[in-house]
């Protein structure tokens, strides 16, 4: 009778590793599970505010007129040098390493956005 | 000699790009030079100074030239051992952790025998 009980209690304590899997989707085997980098994924809302912090505290762009879909050349009246130097301080704040060819076409806040967004590896 | 060829417009474009990622990467390499922002930012103003100096020069092969140049000396200038992010190629964590082959799977029994 006690290894029937026990036999039971471990039949609900045994957990094959397949089901959670199933469970997190894509986002597991997309991204290293157990890393320590990279897996605090962050929402949309917080990648917004640090972008839009980082864009306001650049000391050639007037805060007020920072807003998320803003383009840096067009509306913030910025330099094609200072984009690069608006998307490097971007790869700073979230420790993200964007290839040249990436980084290049980062022209305005919503791609900026976008790409961190998707970026799985921005923290 | 029509200025505004279409072909000539995408050799301006093409150097236009050379510039910036020419600068994306000097910026990243006196970053790597000068570690303490203190230091940095002054370095950052005079290599931008530099960038601005040339700014108006309209002869496409004296640009031409002059990106030559600027990439020679950015060559010259690496860093021997710059800071790129451990997670990016190059770095210290790439590939430290491979993910496992999909269909392993480990089962949590505890150690439950069988014929227990």
């Amino acid at each position: 009778m006690a290894s029937a009980l026990r036999s039971a209690i471990l039949h609900h304590v045994r957990v094959p590793l397949s089901r959670t899997l199933i469970l997190n989707g894509s986002r597991t085997t997309a991204v290293r599970s157990m890393s320590s980098h990279g897996d605090d994924h962050l929402d949309k809302q917080e990648v917004v505010e640090r972008v839009l912090d980082v864009v306001k505290t650049f000391p050639k762009v007037d805060p007020s007129k920072v807003t998320p879909d803003v383009h840096f050349q067009k509306d913030l009246g910025l330099d094609s040098l200072d984009t690069v130097e608006i998307v490097m301080a971007l790869e700073e704040e979230f420790k993200l390493e964007i290839p040249d060819k990436e980084a290049d076409k980062i022209d305005s806040c919503p791609l900026a956005i976008e790409y961190i967004y998707n970026h799985p590896m921005s923290s | 000699m029509s200025v505004s060829t279409a072909s000539y417009l995408a050799r301006r474009a093409a150097q236009k790009e050379r510039v910036r990622i020419l600068y994306r990467r000097a910026l990243k390499d006196t970053l790597n030079w000068a570690v303490h922002r203190h230091l940095f930012y002054p370095d950052a103003d005079a290599l931008r100074e530099k960038f601005e100096a040339n700014r108006n020069v309209e002869d496409v092969e004296l640009i031409d030239r002059m990106i030559a140049a600027g990439e020679a000396t950015y060559n010259k200038w690496r860093h021997p051992d710059p800071y790129i992010v451990p997670w990016a190629p190059g770095g210290t964590k790439f590939c430290r952790n491979p993910p496992p082959t999909p269909g392993i799977e480990v089962i949590y029994d505890y150690g439950r025998e069988d014929n227990d």
